[in-house]
Order: structure tokens, then sequence, then C-alpha cells
């Protein structure tokens, strides 16, 4: 083989090696990662129990299947300790980027400008949005993009980035939190119909709410980058 | 020929290690930076203004609530979040004002203490006098007694005890630390995880009490033509909610988060103890140094004594 033709061949394994890792589907060891849009389907009580996305609380010192919960009286449900998620101005959730809160993270009154994610959502006449940055605005920590791995129809994904502002207040509400503690979001997903579901707890340390828990459920689909 | 006292910058080399010490004994490298954290958590709430605001938000609320007792019998149907908040809010409005009258009553001392050096400090003011100490008295220890260098160096140690006696006079220690020694015993009660559990429930029966007030008794009762007068309270109450939360959850925010910080600061000394671990080792270390002079009597070798003695009786006679 002349030495040109080696080169050529290792090019070629060259690109095909960059060409596999730039893939918005890469294989490792522990499952396929999505990368894409994890498009956020609204949250309803219309049927009594909630359906699509959705946001609860657990207060300090209770359990996550028994509560006490948060009862939200903003909630459009009739049990008020559900808080129903609406798409924000991105569809849902990125995985694989960030979706930034903007430079002035607040607007009167305390509301959230983060409206990328989800669309603010009101929690005791203050709304509350989800932004995920590099830097965590409550712990200060450096945390990953959103990551969600699939294998076989069971997801995996390290949502430590997810950051909740509210009332002038940052929550980190991660899964797992930053410096990877705690457990990361679990959740199935459907490769032919795109369907997926993420669910995940987050103890919120610091703040008003140190010590309550958030459960936060997302339904939709994946759309592919 | 003179001899040197050697017990005085002994003991005072070993309060100067004592000094060094300290800090690590009360660990205070970890508890003054945390005492220094919750000072300033607590900035925003210890001012008159603040507290006076905060007090008007009770006052709003606590109006809103007598509304809600004169309007009962028209008031459509009792929500469940209303019937709890007016339950409670007398208990509440009982336990943050006096909460607020513990804050007013300690501000003068929370400035005093604020106004101290850096807490993160505070190690390094034992720490560098105790290796000053130890420094002058074994350099003193070394020296021949009745040189210059001995002399400077006793002088050395007695100014820098005076200087340690001094420092709590100058960042007026005598005045502060005992004041943040009441608003550490007032503030007790307050910093508690109970306490602090009590107080986020407290919020949540009133945020839920106003929800629902916004949410149905307001319209119910405009619907069935109440006139806007008769629910003043309870619409100022609503309006108002956003920022009254906007200051009330920040200021449970900056209690729960100096719980730790709290129980750090408790488990330093007394705050009025601290002017003492200046002056006592300064005092001490002042008078050893005067104490370590040269003398003439003690340790006078017998040749020297003799010559001494015969150079008298020379002297004396005819």
């Amino acid at each position: 083989m002349t030495r040109s033709a080696t080169a050529a061949i290792a090019a070629l394994a060259l690109a095909l090696v960059v060409l596999a890792s730039c893939s918005s589907n890469a294989k490792s060891s522990s499952g396929t990662t999505l990368a894409g849009l994890f498009t956020i389907e609204a949250g309803s009580c219309a049927a009594g129990s909630p359906s699509g996305s959705y946001f609860e609380m657990v207060q300090s010192g209770g359990t996550v299947s028994t509560g006490p919960f948060v009862s939200n009286p903003d909630s459009t449900c009739t049990n008020q300790a559900i808080t129903p998620l609406s798409p924000g101005s991105d569809g849902g959730l990125r995985a694989g980027s960030y979706q930034p809160e903007p430079a002035t993270p607040f607007a009167a009154k305390g509301n959230s400008a983060a409206a990328s994610v989800i669309e603010p959502q009101a929690f005791f006449a203050v709304s509350f949005g989800v932004s995920t940055n590099p830097t965590d605005p409550q712990t200060g920590h450096h945390v990953p993009a959103p990551t969600v791995t699939e294998a076989g129809d069971q997801l995996h994904a390290d949502l430590s980035a997810w950051s909740v502002s509210w009332n002038g207040q940052q929550f980190n509400q991660g899964a797992p939190k930053p410096a990877a503690v705690g457990s990361a979001a679990t959740g199935t997903y459907d490769a032919t119909s795109g369907a997926y579901t993420l669910q995940w707890t987050s103890l919120i340390k610091g703040g008003p709410f140190n010590g309550f828990t958030g459960i936060w459920h997302l339904v939709g689909t994946v759309q592919h980058s | 020929m003179t001899s040197r006292r050697r017990w005085p910058l002994v003991t005072a080399a070993a309060i100067g290690v004592a000094l060094v010490l300290a800090p690590v004994v009360f660990q205070m490298f970890t508890r003054a930076p945390e005492g220094g954290t919750m000072i300033k958590g607590f900035k925003p709430y210890m001012t008159t203004e603040t507290i006076a605001t905060f007090r008007g938000d009770l006052a709003v609320i606590g109006s809103a609530s007598h509304e809600v007792t004169a309007l009962q019998g028209r008031i459509p149907r009792t929500d469940p979040g209303i019937a709890t908040f007016q339950q409670r809010w007398p208990g509440i409005d009982a336990d943050m004002s006096a909460m607020l009258s513990t804050m007013a009553a300690n501000l003068g001392h929370y400035q005093g203490v604020a106004a101290l050096p850096p807490f993160v400090l505070f190690p390094w003011f034992f720490v560098l006098p105790g290796i000053f100490v130890v420094a002058l008295a074994v350099l003193g220890l070394r020296a021949p007694p009745q040189s210059t260098r001995t002399s400077r160096l006793r002088i050395a140690l007695a100014v820098l005890g005076v200087g340690i006696i001094a420092a709590p006079a100058i960042f007026q220690m005598f005045t502060r630390a005992p004041g943040g020694s009441k608003m550490i015993n007032a503030f007790r009660p307050l910093m508690t995880t109970a306490k602090v559990t009590k107080i986020q429930g407290y919020f949540l029966t009133i945020g839920d009490g106003e929800g629902e007030l916004r949410l149905d008794v307001v319209p119910q009762l405009t619907a069935a033509a109440v006139p806007a007068s008769e629910l003043d309270a309870i619409t100022t109450f609503t309006d108002q909610w956003p920022t009254i939360a906007s200051t009330m959850a920040p200021m449970i925010g900056a209690m729960s988060d100096n719980v730790g910080n709290y129980d750090a600061v408790k488990a330093l000394p007394p705050f009025w103890l601290f002017p003492w671990f200046f002056v006592v080792p300064g005092l001490l270390v002042a008078v050893l140094a005067v104490f370590s002079r040269p003398s003439r009597r003690l340790g006078i070798a017998p040749a020297a004594r003799a010559e001494s003695v015969g150079f008298t009786l020379q002297g004396a006679s005819p």
C-alpha cells in the first residue's frame, strides 16, 4: 500500500469517528444519548387525575408518596397540589445544550423571566420559570447541559442544570443535584413514536423552601436534532 | 555581673502558644466565617425601615383577615384555605410581631457586631499576636542577658502586650461584644430548624388564604354586588401580596440559610468574653516582659560577689 493510500484511509477513518461523535444519538456503553428537543406536553387536570407535564412540592419533613404537599392556590387543578406545566418559547427542554435564563432573570413583582423551557407558571401569585445554565444560579456550581440516555425503552437523564427562578430567588431543582449528589431523572421512551416521560425529585437546599422537595413530571415527544 | 530571669519569658512564650492555639481549640477558623456569613445574610432585614415594612405587611394582612370576618355571612362558601388562614392568623400575627420586636430590640447590637472587623479575620487576631509573642520571648531567651538586643526585645514584648490590651478598646469590643452576646441569646428561639419550618408554614398559610381570596372570594362577592369599599382591605392584601411575598420569602430564606451559621456562632465562647481574651493575655505578656529584666541580685557569680564585697570594704576603710 502506498503512503498516500494509507493516509487517505486514515483520514476516512478519522472522518467516520468525527461523524459518529457528532451524531445526535451517540451510542455509548451505557445506552444511546438522545440530543434534541424534549417537547413538553401541557399538563391538565381535566380528567380528574393529572396528565401531561406537572409539578408538585412536598413540604419539609414530608414524603414523596404521602406528602404533605404544598397547595398552590394558583393551580388550575381541583387538587391544587398539582401545578400543570406548559411548554415555553422553545417548546420544551433541550438535551445537549443549555437554555439559559435572561440577563435580567426577573420581571416585575418577582415573576420569572425565564420562559424558554416552560411558560412561567403562577405559584402563590408569583410566576416561576425554568432555565438550564452552565453555572447553576443558586449553587454556583458548574453543571453539564441536560443529558438524556436511552437504554431499551428506559431513559436516564442528568438534569442537574434544571434551575427554577421565583420571587427573586433561585432554586436548583436538578437531578442529580449539582456536584452529582442524589439520583438522576428516569423515564420511558418509545423510539417509534418518540413519546417520552421523565420524572424526578429534587430536594430544595436553602432559601424559603429549604427542606421541601420538588417533584417533576415531564411528558412529550423527542424531536431529534 | 547580672543574670536574667528565664521564667517570665518562658511563661510569655506559653501564652503566645495559647493565643495561637485558641482559634484551633474553639474552631474559629470555620465558625467565625460562618458568623460573618450570618451577619451579612441578616443585613437587609436588620434595619428600622425593613422592620417597619414587615410590620406594615402584617397590618395589611391583619386588616384583610378582619374584613373576611366581617364578611363571613356573605362569603358564598368557605374555602378551606381561607378557613385555615382565618383560624391561624392571630397566632401567626402574634408570633411574627414578636419576632419583629426581637429584631427591633437588637438593631443596635447587630450594628455593633456588624461594625466589628470581618469575622473571617478573628482567628488571626489571636494567631498573629501569639506568633509575635512566641518569637520575641524565644529570641529574648536566646539573647545575651545584658545586651542592648535583649533590652529591645523586652521592650518590644511589653509594647506588644500593651497592643494586645488596646486592641479590644480600639475595636470598641467592650461595648459591641456584650451587645453581640445579647443578640445571639435573643435570636436563640428564632434560629432553629423547627422555628424556620413553622415560619415556612406561615408563608404557605398566608399564601393559600390570599390565593383563595383573590381567585374565589373577591370574584364571588363582586358578582354578588358587594360594594368594592367593603372589600377594600382584602383587595389591598391581594394587590400587595406579590410585594409582601417578595420580602417575606427571602427573609425566611435568610433565616433558613443561617440556622447552621447561627449554631456555629453559638458554639463559640460568649461574645462578651472576647475582649478579655485579649486583655488578660496582653496584660500578662506586658507584666512578664517587665519581670524579665536582668536581676542584679540573682545569679551573681561568687567570684564577682567577693570582688564586689572587697571593693566595698576597701572603699570603706580609712
